[in-house]
């Protein structure tokens, strides 16, 4: 270990106490990586603050030892943003874990950053009130991390994305300085909002401390439609048809290949005997008993225009939820095949042009490939997954699929889309920005990093260089 | 030959439920409903005995108020042929339950009733048995296994340690345990026909049946709330615990 780590590491010791900085090779193996596996960790040492007070001094010893922090929360990331892979000290928020305070006329609270996110959805409930940012890792994400990286998520259509329900947050900048952003408030038209800035910053700029996130009104009773169709152009005109008549709050797509695996390897019933190329899962609020009439002209019309060849209605909780595993399963069903992922989008009336002309390009490339294609269609946010053939080698595999890459994003780049809809950018995909963002805002960017954290303590190495 | 099969509209099995302030009952006001799970399963036997050329054709029975005939349209999507509504107030006791359903077998010439072992809400699990007795008709309860041959009906039942099979002669009562079959979603177009099969509306006094009932609610109760774990520092305070708190070694 380098000096200067070693005196940092004495001095965070005399501030947390020994028992919270970590340096065993267990905790240094866990805390310093996300659910990528391209990067090895690499931490000097974990730390795990109790406090505003706290993490402010850690960022001022990071500062004067020249120390970089990689910022850690539920580390469920995808795109290496909390690896910690270049001796970097991790700072686990797992302890600042605390629900502050609520307040029933603002429908607001005020947490910790290290609360799970599903901890904050089951408080929420318990308002009877609804947080309604949720995606499948919601058991583990903290809401820090999803504040660091704007997650989104299988609501987005109806509810937007996290950066939607921030209302205030306290952050400690890179150089160590508290700043108290918006504290609440839903109209404050006084200059910039820093607040957005740190939305979606991947820990690069500062450190989320607390956070107050607004509640809504629970949806009222989901419904859950699944439809064969045709082609994807037809899963287009589904989603206007339905859009039209109902109140969505979800819409999302999977192709037959991807619920092939799943009802394989979980067992589950096929949503229906037709067997389309697509399948468009819809969710809607069933407000009232208009709205199952509603459901059902827009599937007659669908069905006469030929863009649904079949579909199921769910008749109870337990039919939804199985409906819902139809999609969300897919990701772990998949995992065993060592799958090249990437999740991009583009405008929602673009993806159907968008993803032949990818499946052109992989399928052209390396025919023996299987695509799974899956996501939020809604928002025009889909997740591409290219499967390993078992006969090839994990390292060839993914060489050939990072030579794809340069390909899929430069049809990105074509359609105006991003090379990162919602999983950040981080290590993974910083040598792809370009593609998504030009040159003068990179240089923005940078020029931001260097006013919030002059010493370029806070996570370095991440989204850009 | 024709099958009946009673469905109930019950409180969506997933639905945190709640105990009214009064303790009266549980709060109900918009709850989502759905069909009890076990008659969902008794549902879909008939339906598939009538898939398999068994059986002529399945009706389906609901007692309740007109919410209920919500169930029945399901019914009719997943495949049943034509509905009967029995327009009651809600919470008939299994007893009246058992004699509406005797009538209704006299008068359409039941051949097999298939039931739900039990309703998820009041949990009596008596209707089938009663139904048996009142109609000295053959039961299996708590089948697993249903199967038809030469005009006899072969159940088997889910029973403490194992499974036992009986042979029934027809007409015979059969009530669903959750292994016999998964039942299939509705189809979207299957919904759409089931608007134009027939349901007709009967009461209690029509098939010459009287409610009312002698027993009455005094308390709904939640269970108890579950008391916070405890955290230890090592495992001799466990050991100890487990000893002299849990007293489980």
């Amino acid at each position: 270990m380098n000096p200067v780590h070693a005196d940092i590491l004495e001095r965070l010791s005399e501030l947390l106490g020994a028992d919270r900085v970590k340096t065993d090779p267990d905790s240094l193996a866990n805390y310093g990586k996300d659910w990528t596996r391209a990067n090895d960790p690499r931490p000097t040492a974990i730390v795990f603050p109790g406090s505003i007070d706290e993490v402010q001094a850690i960022v001022r010893l990071a500062n004067e030892y020249a120390c970089a922090l990689v910022p850690s929360g539920g580390r469920t990331g995808l795109s290496g943003g909390a690896v910690a892979c270049q001796g970097e000290i991790v700072v686990s928020f797992e302890r600042m874990n605390k629900i502050l305070d609520f307040d029933p006329v603002d429908r607001q609270v005020i947490c910790q950053p290290g609360v799970v996110t599903e901890v904050l959805q089951n408080f929420a409930e318990e308002q009877q009130l609804f947080y309604p940012v949720d995606f499948a890792s919601s058991g583990s994400s903290q809401i820090g991390g999803n504040v660091a990286t704007n997650a989104g998520g299988i609501k987005v259509i109806r509810y937007g994305l996290t950066r939607d329900w921030v209302v205030g947050m306290k952050v400690v900048t890179g150089s160590g300085e508290l700043l108290d952003l918006n504290h609440g408030l839903i109209k404050n038209a006084t200059g910039y909002d820093l607040r957005h800035l740190f939305i979606g910053s991947e820990g690069t700029l500062g450190l989320i401390v607390e956070l107050t996130l607004k509640l809504t009104t629970p949806p009222k009773d989901p419904m859950v439609l699944v439809l064969a169709v045709d082609a994807m152009e037809s899963a287009m005109d589904v989603l206007r048809s339905f859009q039209s008549r109902l109140p969505l709050t979800a819409f999302e797509f999977f192709s037959e290949k991807a619920l092939r695996h799943v009802l394989a390897e979980k067992g589950l019933q096929r949503p229906c005997e037709t067997v389309g190329e697509f399948y468009a899962l819809i969710e809607f609020e069933n407000v009232s008993e208009h709205t199952l009439d509603q459901a059902m002209e827009a599937f007659e019309y669908c069905m006469e225009q030929g863009w649904a060849l079949d579909g199921t209605l769910s008749q109870s909780s337990a039919q939804a939820r199985d409906l819902w595993r139809l999609r969300e399963d897919i990701s772990e069903t998949i995992a065993r095949f060592t799958p090249y992922k990437n999740d991009i989008s583009v405008r929602v009336s673009r993806v159907p042009a968008f993803l032949r002309e990818v499946d052109a390009i992989v399928s052209s490339r390396y025919p023996d490939f299987e695509i799974i294609w899956f996501g939020h269609i809604g928002d025009g946010n889909v997740h591409l997954n290219i499967l390993k053939p078992d006969a090839l080698d994990k390292a060839v595999f993914f060489k050939q699929c990072a030579e794809v890459s340069v390909e899929i994003f430069e049809c990105v780049e074509r359609f105006g889309g991003s090379v990162s809809a919602e999983h950040g950018v981080g290590l993974l995909k910083k040598p792809f920005l370009h593609y998504s963002r030009s040159a003068g805002e990179i240089a923005c960017m940078k020029a931001l990093k260097q006013v919030f954290d002059p010493r370029g303590v806070m996570n370095p190495g991440k989204i850009f260089d | 030959m024709k099958i009946l099969v009673a469905v109930k509209r019950v409180v969506d099995a997933n639905v945190k439920i709640r105990v009214k302030a009064d303790n009266s009952g549980v709060e109900l006001t918009n709850a989502k409903m759905a069909i009890n799970p076990f008659c969902e399963i008794a549902v879909e036997e008939a339906i598939r005995i009538k898939e398999k050329g068994q059986a002529d054709e399945v009706i389906v029975v609901s007692i309740g108020d007109k919410a209920c005939q919500e169930q029945i349209r399901t019914s009719l999507a997943l495949g049943a042929d034509r509905g009967i509504h029995v327009e009651a107030e809600d919470g008939v006791q299994p007893l009246a339950v058992a004699k509406i359903l005797k009538a209704l077998i006299d008068k359409e010439g039941i051949g097999l009733v298939l039931l739900g072992k039990q309703s998820i809400d009041s949990d009596n699990n008596q209707v089938a048995q009663m139904l048996a007795a009142l109609g000295n008709m053959p039961q299996g309860t708590f089948a697993c296994a249903v199967e038809l041959t030469d005009g006899k009906v072969k159940v088997t039942r889910e029973i403490d340690g194992g499974e036992q099979t009986v042979l029934l002669s027809l007409p015979a009562v059969i009530s669903s345990d959750l292994r016999l079959n998964e039942p299939r979603y509705a189809s979207l177009p299957n919904i759409m026909k089931a608007k134009k099969k027939p349901i007709d509306t009967v009461t209690p006094a029509d098939l010459g049946v009287n409610t009312a009932s002698g027993l009455k609610i005094i308390a709904v109760e939640p269970p108890p709330a579950r008391s916070a774990g405890v955290k230890v520092a090592d495992v001799d305070e466990l050991i100890s615990k487990l000893k002299t708190e849990a007293k489980v070694i």
